[in-house]
């Protein structure tokens, strides 16, 4: 379908260093009207820091934008918008307390003193009907989901005359449903020829909405291909320059000892409201228990309480047979579990202190890191060196601070320092979220290796690929409740599906069985 | 040209050299403009200032004197701060601190012997400071109550407290504004001039200081909660109870500096204990980028600008306004200038690709 | 946390800028040139532009410069706290060759004694203290005497005979005005009584102000004081109540509401001593005058102020110049007590220790 000579936007041999990091190394992207170009890459392989670089975030160190054939600079957010170039990023712009009528025209340049906002609301109406969008311009921003939020910034763009649109990740917030109500946008805009790049790690994206694919790998653009022409498998290939294995060969293990009890387990949210209910079960060693579920059903209450991060309001806790209920984190560290969190930034890692640090977290309290309460700084680097050859953490050094590095190698830092630590139960908490396929794979790998080494693993993931991969029962969970516990091997996905939804596991075997 | 703060990966010890070195030319150059404003030759003024600081040897001593208690109660701020407790209630800590140390001095001392008299009057000083600061850090720990007011707060039941006791009930009877002078075993020997040795406690906390922060458990862990709460709650460190020690820590250096100034300079309890030093502490301990070692020259620097600004008035004959505003001035590009240390401005330059050695 | 951080920061700044206070808006001094000049520097508590106990101070050092010209020069410091500041800023003016150095609150005693006992060949006055060297003198004024002058004004202006006193803090120079000044009232209104507010601050406008309000909330008519500003007279003023200044002539900055006011009159004692200075006569003493010295005096009291009590105050002026000075019995105290028996006048030393009320004052006296 590009048959026209000029592309609305080239962006040729750009170049863009961190301290430390290469982020583009002249890269190379064209995008046609009425196009979708997707950027797929793993995590930090320069994706996000190309398109900061097209809307103005950042300037690049090298290379040269053309947009409609001409040469221009782009130093700022609003010279992007001019040329009509608008980016939706991860982290919305938007102000909680303003209608999203407000939001919309905040900031445009050539406002009237008191803009009128019913006129606006009708446009911003009739832009939203077009494209099939249900918002309210006069809802406020606090009232609305995630995916609303992320039509309202879409809409923003669209208002203000935006022809090329930068979506960066734009799936990882939304339900299926959302997802798929993006792509009819999408197919909307670019039937009126208008073009779209479109940021993703995740191959079934990239084929359900793209027409050209570009993979980036630590900067370069490493290939072009047509979405008709390639396969997920291609381009995984090409993501991650090797081939991956998408089955992990799980070793037969022979449970040991039970590791964690819990005995109708009962705990509280944060709003005072029950989140777990009556939650009983056993893992042994060698063992790796799945827990599925929808977020939200008691996944992260699940994991606070075995942590000692939450207390329970009811039921009994054990490690290795010792009563644990209601103990602190450091009786727990301490009783051997260690924990892998959903939200590594915010708690597995301390950003604005060195990777060196952070993989000292939990080795620093005894013998060889510290000694009576004195550190041993070269013995913390020696350890942190040895962590980061045999985690592959890819790291300038070991003093850089860790928010610097990608979101898998903070995740590989922290796995790291559990495993480690770990010993006897490791909590791993959406380990796999956001990573790239080879972070995932590795990830997955290392636990594995833990259960190969006896210890018992609770695995608590949305992705029920991975959980009948590697665990080796699934727990099911549904409002707190525990709908049942299948053995892996012989899961039904279409079985479990049906207990996430809240069917109890006699019923929904049944049914899908017969 | 476009200009990007970029946070720095890390700090490195260029900027932290270089900055405060430019900053302070910058504030050299306002304050330049301030005075040649006033009618003032701003070399002449600056030249007065620095001979009035350091231009004799008593002047140093003088200005030492000064910079003792800016040093303790900035060493003991910076603790807090890092914690990200803003306590500003140093200058509370430092009265209470001088409080007891007086009255332990005037008494309980009858009958013991000189050293511990000496010794009683610091502890209970540091004490002192310690529950003053130690207040707020419970009802922060554990109630959640904001640190920011409950420190100021305490700040000004403390100062009252003192007046109503030098004014009223410690007061020396006859013609006096203040108590009886302390016996002699309770004096705080001096080095030089007036400048005694709470300038060694102040350079033995700070070394004190820089190796727990750099090579101890606890500091390590005082670092984690200052950086990232809930990974510390995560890690298992007791975040309650450590902003509690830390903070009692913080409060016994401020009670530190207060007895110290009682027991070394005054040698009586009188108006003239809380003159702001807790508040110029934080000025003091934000310039240093909260590094212990740092602190103790950055004591020394606004000491200088404290005694040298003396000279406004008495030299050049411009009013006293005149030297706090130029103080002011000197001040607000110093504290700018800490973003250069933690960010650095973008601009294209060519750069070695491949990994650089940190320096 | 940064942000919070900064507004922290802005916080203290402003705090800072505000305890600091803005001094008053002195110009700089010419500083005459001549040849090898006496030179004097003064200590102030306060901004010269206080418009009381500074701002006499400044217009005695005025005066000097008026009438030796180019051959004394002085100086000044404003604003200095009586804490160690005080020594250093003495010491230093000692040090680069001032010949006589004024300091001008209490509070400087101490610090002043310390310095004077390392420059022998400088002399050193301090205002309102009692230690004194070879080289230090104290030197102060029998302001008690106007005082009286003006109660007597007060007793007869008083309309609901309660008179408010703001009073800085409970030593015995305060508490000899206060005595004094009711002494005056009772003089001519023995149902009259006075209210006492202590401030525990020498110049804090604020403070003072909030207890001159308090007072004329309690139903006080008239308003007198022993502070540094002209607060209290703004805020009776403000209510619709008279007042008696202090320290300057404060109806000239505030009006006719207020009568009259005890005022210092530095000029001459700066004068006489500067001249023996220069002439090798100093010797230290404790100087400590009254109306017939001119260093204290009543000003020129409002129009609304009737004859009649012009009259009366002249005459009490008339015997207190005679030798009848204010402190002689028979005098009651507070509790009822003899204070001075009759026949008998106090001693200056008894004065100068004075720490219990007359009759007639509502107020107590904080214990030691």
């Amino acid at each position: 379908m590009a048959e026209e000579p000029t592309p609305i936007l080239k962006m040729e041999n750009i170049t863009k260093r961190f301290p430390g990091v290469l982020a583009n190394d002249h890269a190379n992207i064209e995008i046609y009207p009425g196009e979708v170009l997707a950027l797929l890459g793993e995590n930090g392989a320069g994706k996000s820091t190309l398109m900061n670089v097209l809307v103005g975030l950042y300037r690049p160190d090298e290379g040269d934008i053309f947009v409609r054939g001409e040469h221009v600079e782009i130093h700022s957010p609003s010279d992007a918008a001019a040329l009509g170039i608008g980016m939706v990023h991860q982290n919305f712009m938007l102000v909680p307390t303003m209608t999203v009528a407000e939001n919309i025209i905040l900031g445009m340049d050539g406002l009237a003193f008191r803009p009128d906002l019913d006129k606006v609301a009708r446009r911003i109406q009739e832009i939203a009907e077009h494209y099939n969008m249900n918002v309210d311009p006069y809802a406020y921003i606090w009232q609305l989901s995630v995916g609303e939020q992320q039509r309202v910034e879409i809409l923003k763009l669209i208002y203000r005359g935006a022809e090329i649109l930068i979506l960066d990740e734009p799936t990882a917030v939304l339900t299926p449903q959302e997802s798929h109500e993006l792509a009819n946008v999408l197919k909307v805009m670019t039937s009126e020829g208008k073009s779209a790049v479109f940021i993703t790690h995740k191959m079934e994206e990239v084929m359900e909405f793209s027409h050209w694919v570009r993979v980036l790998r630590r900067g370069r653009v490493v290939d072009v291909k047509k979405t008709s022409e390639t396969n997920p498998q291609e381009l995984a290939r090409l993501m991650v320059g090797r081939e991956v294995l998408f089955r992990l060969e799980k070793e037969a293990s022979e449970p040991g000892d039970v590791v964690l009890e819990l005995q109708n387990v009962y705990a509280d949210n944060e709003k005072g409201l029950p989140a777990l209910q009556d939650v009983s079960f056993t893992i042994r060693q060698g063992e790796i228990l799945g827990i599925a579920g929808v977020a939200g059903n008691g996944q992260r209450q699940l994991a606070e309480v075995i942590t000692g991060l939450r207390k329970v309001t009811g039921g009994h806790i054990y490690i290795q047979g010792d009563e644990e209920t209601n103990h602190s984190p450091l009786r727990m560290i301490k009783a051997g579990v260690s924990h892998i969190p959903a939200d590594r930034i915010g708690m597995g890692a301390v950003g604005d202190m060195a990777v060196s640090d952070n993989l000292a977290m939990k080795g620093y309290r005894e013998p060889p890191m510290a000694d009576g309460g004195i550190l041993h700084p070269q013995l913390i680097l020696e350890f942190a060196r040895k962590m980061i050859a045999a985690f592959r953490i890819a790291t300038p050094s070991p003093a850089t601070h860790i928010k610097f590095l990608s979101g898998g190698n903070i995740q590989k830092a922290i796995l790291a320092r559990e495993i480690d630590a770990c010993k006897g139960l490791l909590v791993a908490v959406y380990p796999s979220r956001g990573l790239d396929v080879g972070a995932t794979e590795s990830v997955r790998k290392r636990l594995l290796e833990q259960r190969a080494q006896g210890r018992a693993v609770l695995l608590i993931s949305e992705d029920l690929d991975e959980l009948i991969t590697i665990a080796d029962r699934i727990a099911v969970l549904f409002e707190g409740r525990v709908m049942g516990i299948v053995d892996s091997h012989n899961a039904d996905i279409d079985a479990l599906g049906l207990m996430m939804a809240g069917v109890p596991k006699q019923e929904a075997i049944a049914e899908t069985s017969g | 040209m476009q200009i990007i703060f970029e946070k720095r990966e890390s700090v490195s010890r260029q900027a932290v050299i270089l900055v405060p070195i430019v900053s302070f030319l910058v504030s050299l150059l306002f304050g330049a403009i301030l005075l040649a404003l006033s009618g003032a030759n701003p070399f002449i003024t600056y030249g007065a200032m620095f001979s009035g600081a350091f231009g004799t040897w008593n002047r140093f001593t003088e200005t030492l004197v000064k910079a003792i208690p800016l040093m303790l109660t900035g060493l003991g701020v910076s603790i807090a701060f890092r914690m990200r407790f803003w306590n500003i209630g140093a200058e509370g800590q430092l009265t209470l601190g001088g409080v007891a140390a007086a009255g332990v001095a005037l008494y309980l001392s009858q009958g013991l012997p000189g050293w511990l008299v000496l010794l009683l009057c610091i502890l209970a000083g540091c004490i002192a400071g310690a529950i003053w600061a130690g207040v707020p850090a419970i009802l922060k720990a554990y109630l959640k109550v904001d640190e920011t007011l409950t420190t100021l707060m305490l700040n000004y039941v403390a100062i009252l407290f003192s007046e109503q006791l030098y004014y009223v009930s410690w007061r020396a009877p006859g013609y006096n504004s203040g108590t009886a002078p302390f016996p002699e075993t309770a004096w705080l020997p001096r080095i030089a001039g007036r400048a005694h040795i709470g300038l060694f406690f102040a350079i033995i906390l700070a070394g004190i200081l820089w190796f727990v922060f750099n090579r101890t458990r606890w500091g390590f862990e005082l670092k984690i909660i200052g950086e990232n709460q809930t990974a510390a709650r995560y890690l298992g460190i007791d975040i309650e109870r450590n902003i509690v020690l830390a903070i009692l820590l913080s409060g016994a250096i401020s009670g530190l500096a207060g007895a110290s100034e009682v027991l070394g300079i005054a040698r009586r309890l009188q108006q003239g204990l809380s003159v702001g030093y807790g508040y110029t502490a934080i000025i003091v301990a934000w310039m240093a980028q909260l590094n212990p070692i740092v602190i103790l020259f950055v004591g020394i620097l606004m000491a200088a600008l404290l005694v040298g600004g003396d000279q406004i008035q008495m030299k050049m004959r411009l009013p006293a306004a005149v030297g706090l505003v130029l103080q002011g001035m000197i001040l607000i590009p110093m504290l700018a200038g800490s973003i250069f240390t933690e960010y650095h401005i973008r601009i294209i330059r060519p750069q070695k690709t491949g990994v650089e050695a940190e320096a | 946390m940064k942000r919070k951080f900064w507004s922290v920061l802005s916080l203290v700044v402003i705090l800072g800028l505000v305890l600091t206070g803005c001094g008053g808006g002195a110009a700089p001094d010419g500083g005459g040139s001549a040849d090898e000049p006496y030179k004097v520097a003064l200590v102030y508590i306060g901004p010269p532009g206080d418009l009381g106990w500074t701002y006499e101070h400044d217009r005695g050092r005025k005066a000097v410069e008026e009438k030796f010209g180019d051959t004394v020069e002085t100086t000044y410091i404003e604003n200095v706290e009586e804490g160690p500041d005080s020594a250093r800023v003495m010491r230093q003016y000692a040090q680069e060759g001032y010949d006589m150095i004024f300091a001008t609150s209490f509070g400087y005693m101490d610090h002043m004694y310390e310095v004077a006992q390392e420059f022998p060949d400088v002399k050193f006055e301090h205002c309102s203290g009692f230690k004194t060297l070879d080289n230090m003198a104290t030197y102060f004024g029998r302001i008690y005497q106007p005082r009286y002058l003006s109660g007597i004004v007060a007793g007869k202006m008083t309309q609901n005979n309660n008179i408010g006193y703001v009073a800085a803090f409970p030593i015995p120079e305060v508490i000899r005005g206060i005595n004094a000044f009711t002494l005056g009232v009772r003089s001519v209104n023995p149902d009259a009584e006075v209210h006492v507010v202590w401030t525990n601050t020498w110049y804090d406008p604020v403070i003072e102000r909030e207890a001159a309000v308090a007072l004329l909330d309690g139903g006080a008519d008239i308003i007198a004081q022993h502070q540094d500003t002209t607060e209290p007279q703004k805020a009776a003023q403000e209510r619709g109540a008279m007042s008696i200044g202090y320290d300057s002539d404060m109806r000239a900055f505030v009006g006719d509401t207020v009568l009259t006011s005890p005022i210092w009159n530095w000029g001459s004692y700066y004068i006489n001593t500067i001249q023996a200075g220069k002439d090798g006569k100093w010797e230290t003493h404790q100087f400590w005058g009254g109306l017939k010295e001119g260093v204290v005096e009543l000003a020129e009291m409002s129009p609304k102020v009737p004859q009649d009590v012009r009259d009366l105050v002249a005459a009490a002026e008339k015997e207190i110049l005679d030798g009848n000075d204010v402190f002689c019995g028979p005098i009651t105290a507070q509790d009822g007590s003899v204070f001075v028996a009759e026949g008998q006048c106090m001693s200056d030393g008894d004065m100068l220790g004075m720490s219990v009320f007359v009759e007639g004052v509502v107020g107590t006296i904080p214990e030691d």
